[in-house]
């Protein structure tokens, strides 16, 4: 009989496809993450207040950080999730290799990333009528620009997306070897407890500011891409030999 | 048409030996053209190699003819070779038997050849 | 062409070889029958030819390519074990339509057939299926593929009887219609057997005998007798089996090298021939011991 040929662009597209529909459930938390993040918010990320004997005046500011911040959580732990074993078993029963696997998961956490970093930002809308319809007093909002909503849209995305690829990372190092579920986290609050100590902040916190405090976001975008291809690849790189099933 | 499952005979074995009944009981004629390994296959829930060792079997004892690209047909004297057979082999072996058990049960041989014809006369009684 | 080529492969879990120096081959359009104990490395072999898993040293090539992590060989290859996993997400109609994407030989219509066959229904889940239901669905999933390297892992698990013999006369029709190389591993030789063209019996992780179903039959042979009768008859043949009946009688199973005139004078001398069924032969060329469960009852 003949054999198949096969090519892999093609099997990543099926494989890609599969999964968007195969791990609907990664999409299900965020929608229940993101609005736990918006019940979170309700507080306002900041207050002040001040007033004179007939008048006083509460500020409270609202944004969606802590969506924000949620839904990089969210990713982390969901790119962790789609490398555990049930996953892989999922992903290889039918065709694939390892290759075609990581690409399709990066493509599926890729897309994952910008329906997240998109609905976050959304979810000041979703703040802004639910207050409105809940009526608290005045509220005043900052019009935003368009080229600064785009960046903020994009900027968000990466952030998620650097999620993932932490996550992803942190994943397969745990399919290699269990012990990295108990080394990795060690290692981020043994680093966090070092930096703490030290004078000028030690080397994650210097990481953290390199990274994140940057101002032109054109240099943003390529130290998180180079940082995503590098997790990324050698995420792949370490599974290569993997067995599975 | 169900083969013999107790694992004792090989499955090519009752094969043939279902055909040459298909052929005695000229169900299949001189000439005719008989399953193909695959039909037998299917009819009996077996692989077609098996089948097909069947088939070479009979056709090793000129009971069936190849022609090449139509499939195998009986043989114009498939039947005398069966028959011929089987008075060979398969009865001289039964009688055989026979003989050995009547001795172990200590039946003359006059009361064994008596035995026989009754079986015979109640044969054809019926 | 060789499907198949396996040439000393070995395959080491911590301590323990799975696999042992194994080495054959399996030719193209055959259905081999993988018989063996429990651990005895049918499952390690079959993963390592699916390209799952990899062997420690020696070499395996399936359609002349090495297959871990081999994507012609995945599209070529479909592996079905009482183990599957389909994604949680999908109802059981949708899991056989993604199926369908990915397997370029994919025959729907026998899927749907099958599927409405051993109604199924289309919205439920596959792990709310009982086991049987699950190997039936598997099995559709694994035929339904028509993949030139078809692997069933006991693939009757749960299965009633019922079911079991539908799934053989499917097997068999598919095969007859769409021919493929086809390995099937299973507990129940006897009911398999008829399918088989050939056996590839594994011990202890190594090839022990690897020839056609029909000449195992004539493989080996049983003879019984008195003892001391038996004894002599057998002389130098190699005895897979020994059993002791009353106090002076034994039945034996040894390598069938009888000549048709040794045979005649041995039932002269009052021993009897019988054949062996295959599966009964499988059972004692793999069993530890030659006479089996009762060696363990014997007290000096």
């Amino acid at each position: 009989m003949s054999l198949s040929k096969t090519s892999m662009l093609d099997i990543i597209k099926k494989q890609y496809t599969f999964k968007l529909r195969a791990y609907m459930q990664v999409f299900m938390s965020m929608v229940f993450i993101q609005m736990l993040g918006i019940l979170f918010s309700f507080n306002g990320v900041g207050m002040s207040g001040g007033g004179s004997n007939t008048l006083s005046v509460n500020v409270h500011y609202y944004s969606a950080d802590i969506v924000v911040a949620f839904t990089i959580v969210w990713a982390i732990i969901s790119a962790i999730l789609i490398t555990t074993q049930a996953y892989r078993n999922d992903d290889f029963v039918f065709i694939t290799n390892r290759m075609s696997s990581n690409f399709s998961n990066i493509l599926f956490l890729l897309t994952a990333s910008i329906i997240g970093g998109i609905t976050a930002i959304m979810s000041t809308y979703v703040m802004k009528v639910l207050m409105y319809v809940l009526g608290r007093t005045e509220y005043l909002s900052s019009p935003i620009a368009v080229p600064e909503m785009l960046i903020g849209f994009g900027a968000t995305i990466l952030y998620v997306f650097l999620g993932t690829a932490i996550g992803y990372f942190i994943g397969t190092l745990v399919q290699l070897n269990k012990v990295f579920v108990v080394l990795v986290p060690g290692v981020f609050i043994g680093m966090i407890v070092l930096g703490a100590g030290s004078m000028n902040g030690g080397f994650f916190q210097d990481m953290i500011k390199f990274i994140f405090m940057e101002s032109s976001f054109a240099l943003f975008f390529i130290k998180i891409i180079i940082l995503v291809i590098l997790l990324f690849s050698s995420s792949a790189m370490l599974s290569n030999r993997l067995e599975v099933r | 048409m169900i083969l013999n499952m107790d694992g004792t005979k090989p499955i090519y074995l009752q094969i043939s030996e279902w055909l040459e009944r298909e052929i005695l009981n000229e169900n299949f004629k001189s000439d005719q053209k008989i399953y193909s390994q695959y039909q037998l296959a299917e009819m009996f829930t077996i692989n077609p190699a098996t089948a097909a060792k069947g088939l070479t079997m009979l056709v090793e004892e000129n009971i069936l003819y190849k022609k090449r690209g139509l499939g195998m047909f009986v043989a114009s004297n498939a039947k005398e070779i069966i028959i011929n057979k089987r008075k060979d082999q398969t009865l001289k072996q039964l009688v055989v038997e026979i003989v050995m058990e009547a001795e172990r049960l200590e039946v003359s041989i006059e009361e064994l050849i008596q035995m026989i014809r009754d079986a015979n006369k109640r044969e054809a009684g019926e | 062409m060789n499907v198949i080529d396996c040439k000393g492969l070995t395959k080491v879990y911590g301590r323990t070889k799975a696999l042992n120096k194994l080495s054959f081959t399996i030719e193209e359009n055959k259905i081999t029958g993988l018989i063996g104990r429990n651990g005895a490395g049918k499952t390690t072999l079959l993963k390592i030819i699916g390209g799952f898993m990899r062997g420690t040293s020696g070499e395996v090539r399936v359609f002349s390519e090495e297959p871990f992590n081999n994507l012609f060989v995945s599209a070529n290859v479909i592996y079905i074990n009482d183990q599957m996993n389909f994604p949680t997400a999908l109802s059981l109609k949708e899991i056989l339509n993604v199926a369908a994407t990915f397997y370029e030989n994919w025959n729907h219509e026998l899927a749907n057939r099958l599927f409405d066959y051993f109604s199924f229904h289309q919205d439920h889940q596959y792990t709310g299926l009982s086991k049987g239901m699950k190997s039936t669905f598997n099995m559709i999933v694994g035929l339904s593929a028509r993949c030139a390297l078809t692997m069933f892992d006991e693939p009757t698990t749960g299965m009633d009887a019922a079911v079991r013999k539908d799934f053989y006369r499917a097997l068999l029709k598919d095969f007859i219609a769409y021919p493929r190389t086809i390995i099937l591993s299973s507990h129940h030789l006897n009911e398999i057997e008829d399918l088989l063209e050939d056996i590839l019996l594994l011990k202890n992780g190594k090839e022990h005998l690897h020839i056609p179903i029909a000449d195992l039959k004539e493989w080996a042979i049983g003879i019984e007798g008195l003892t001391a009768n038996v004894n002599e008859w057998i002389g130098e043949r190699e005895v897979i089996h020994l059993k002791n009946i009353g106090h002076d009688r034994m039945f034996a199973v040894v390598r069938n090298n009888f000549s048709e005139y040794e045979k005649q004078k041995a039932r002269e001398a009052g021993l009897t021939f019988s054949p062996v069924s295959s599966s009964d032969i499988c059972v004692y060329l793999t069993s530890k011991t030659k006479g089996g469960i009762d060696d363990v009852f014997i007290k000096d």
